[in-house]
């Protein structure tokens, strides 16, 4: 009787699916003000992993905000639920063996552990953006700054909300005798780290 | 403003296989995956060939979007970055403001060689849409696809662990792997969802989400008494005892689709529906509109 037959299958997992790909499934977590540099970063990350072959992806304020988070608003706790959703996604594409780049504000250090905990193990990547706020504001470039300080947004990180910077980072990256690294060599020192841990590669 | 875009023309595309990528040097572009080392993962299935990219180096393309660019700006890295000097003064790190373009879907689909999609496997408990999914990412493996799965499991207890079964976290429970569905065809992964989804309206709906095609809606078109027969986790045993309520087949309604890509059908004869077949089937289907390539 067919109803009587259970088909055995041994599933594709993650070290079927990072054995296809050539590298190990890992978030990079990149924290920081608005106007840091934490897009730019991103971008220029992802393009570098491209030039080597890995597949990554950007998960930001963009493509979760006006998809899956678009029930959330900016209150306490919509923030608390959009930085858990964020960390459970990236959390799913580590597991397809992608090397997932979250690129949000995330101010409090607790939600980022949050996140860091739900990971399970050394995949979770912190890349501090540590601009001062001075330079953030000065490049204001989503013209933010400038509304916060009119008092026209309230509760704005850096101005009147706190940002909780993080304790034990896996990367800084900070401004040098104060000049701004460029995209490429900040991009470049992440890469230097996920080669030196292994993640570039399928060993 | 549009950045300049530098696209390589084709990857390069080297098998994974230790000793045939000549080292670990940097390559222009992928030393990314093409297919698998077919003796470990395998069945006895007779192995099947990827197409590949022919193997030959490419030549980064510089792809300009804006020909007007004036004299004042900086001539591009190669990694193309533009430098937009804001008043005037280079000196002034805020001044700078880094243009970007970003990988795009399909860069990555160049590179996985297939494109992003969403198998979305609907179907009464104990129709079989685990064991379809399960045998659907294995044979996409055995080919060199990328494919991930998302389930009551990896999702319940994760994402959607907020959510209980009353009707508006039903619903909730459905959008939201639409959502993360649609980000992982955007990556260019092969999504399979496996979820009873019994109500047409949310379904449609996460099919609203996606361009045109990559919605791929596989209906397991299995009477409700094979199910209950088979009742793989002794759901319908405790739903008829009225211990579950609500449960789909029993005293809620499943929707059937009434136009979905693929269908199928339970004809009680072994040999022709076995796991392995009904994902060929559905692999054929990829395989002529095209998914399976770059």
């Amino acid at each position: 009787m067919s109803t009587n037959i259970f088909w055995q299958e041994s599933p594709i997992g993650k070290t079927e699916r990072q054995k296809l790909l050539n590298q190990k499934g890992c978030v990079v977590w990149i924290t920081g003000l608005s106007g840091s540099g934490k897009s730019t970063l991103a971008c220029s990350l992802s393009r570098e992993l491209y030039t080597r072959g890995k597949l990554s992806y950007i998960l930001d304020g963009d493509n979760l905000r006006h998809g899956l988070n678009k029930d959330l608003g900016f209150k306490a706790e919509d923030r608390v639920e959009n930085i858990r959703r964020v960390g459970e996604v990236a959390k799913l594409f580590a597991d397809a063996g992608l090397i997932c780049i979250a690129s949000l504000i995330s101010p409090y250090r607790k939600d980022r552990d949050a996140c860091r905990e739900m990971m399970q193990g050394s995949s979770f990547i912190e890349v501090y953006m540590n601009m001062s706020l001075q330079l953030c504001e000065a490049r204001d470039p989503k013209g933010l700054y400038k509304l916060a300080r009119a008092g026209k947004i309230k509760g704005f990180t850096g101005i009147d909300d706190p940002y909780e910077s993080p304790l034990n980072c896996e990367i800084e990256l900070k401004e040098k005798e104060g000049e701004c690294p460029s995209p490429v060599a900040m991009a470049e020192e992440v890469i230097a780290y996920l080669e030196d841990k292994g993640f570039l590669q399928n060993q | 403003m549009e950045g300049l875009a530098i696209r390589a023309s084709r990857p390069s595309i080297i098998c994974s296989l230790p000793g045939l990528d000549g080292g670990s040097q940097r390559l222009p572009l992928s030393d990314g995956f093409l297919r698998l080392p077919t003796s470990s993962y395998a069945a006895d299935k007779p192995k099947l060939v990827a197409k590949s990219a022919s193997l030959h180096p490419i030549s980064a393309v510089n792809v300009s979007a804006q020909a007007s660019l004036t004299a004042n700006f900086p001539a591009l890295s190669e990694t193309n970055v533009k430098e937009e000097r804001i008043n005037g003064d280079k000196n002034k790190p805020e001044n700078i403001v880094w243009h970007e373009s970003s990988i795009c879907r399909c860069d990555r689909q160049q590179l996985l060689q297939q494109k992003g999609c969403v198998i979305w496997i609907t179907g009464l408990s104990g129709s079989g849409k685990s064991t379809v999914a399960c045998a659907l990412s294995k044979a996409l493996f055995e080919r060199g696809k990328l494919t991930y799965t998302l389930d009551g499991d990896n999702v319940r207890h994760g994402l959607n662990r907020d959510l209980t079964f009353k009707a508006e976290d039903r619903t909730e429970n459905i959008r939201r792997i639409g959502e993360v569905a649609k980000l992982f065809a955007d990556v260019g992964v092969i999504c399979i969802a496996s979820l009873i989804s019994p109500y047409r309206r949310d379904r449609d709906e996460c099919r609203s989400l996606l361009p045109e095609g990559d919605f791929v809606e596989v209906f397991m078109d299995v009477p409700l008494s094979v199910c209950e027969s088979r009742d793989p986790k002794g759901l319908y045993k405790l739903a008829r005892a009225g211990k579950i309520k609500g449960f789909t087949g029993i005293d809620d309604p499943y929707e059937a689709p009434l136009n979905c890509e693929v269908v199928l059908k339970h004809t009680g004869d072994d040999d022709s529906c076995s796991p392995r077949q009904m994902a060929e089937h559905i692999i054929s289907y990829l395989q002529n509109k095209g998914y399976l390539e770059g």
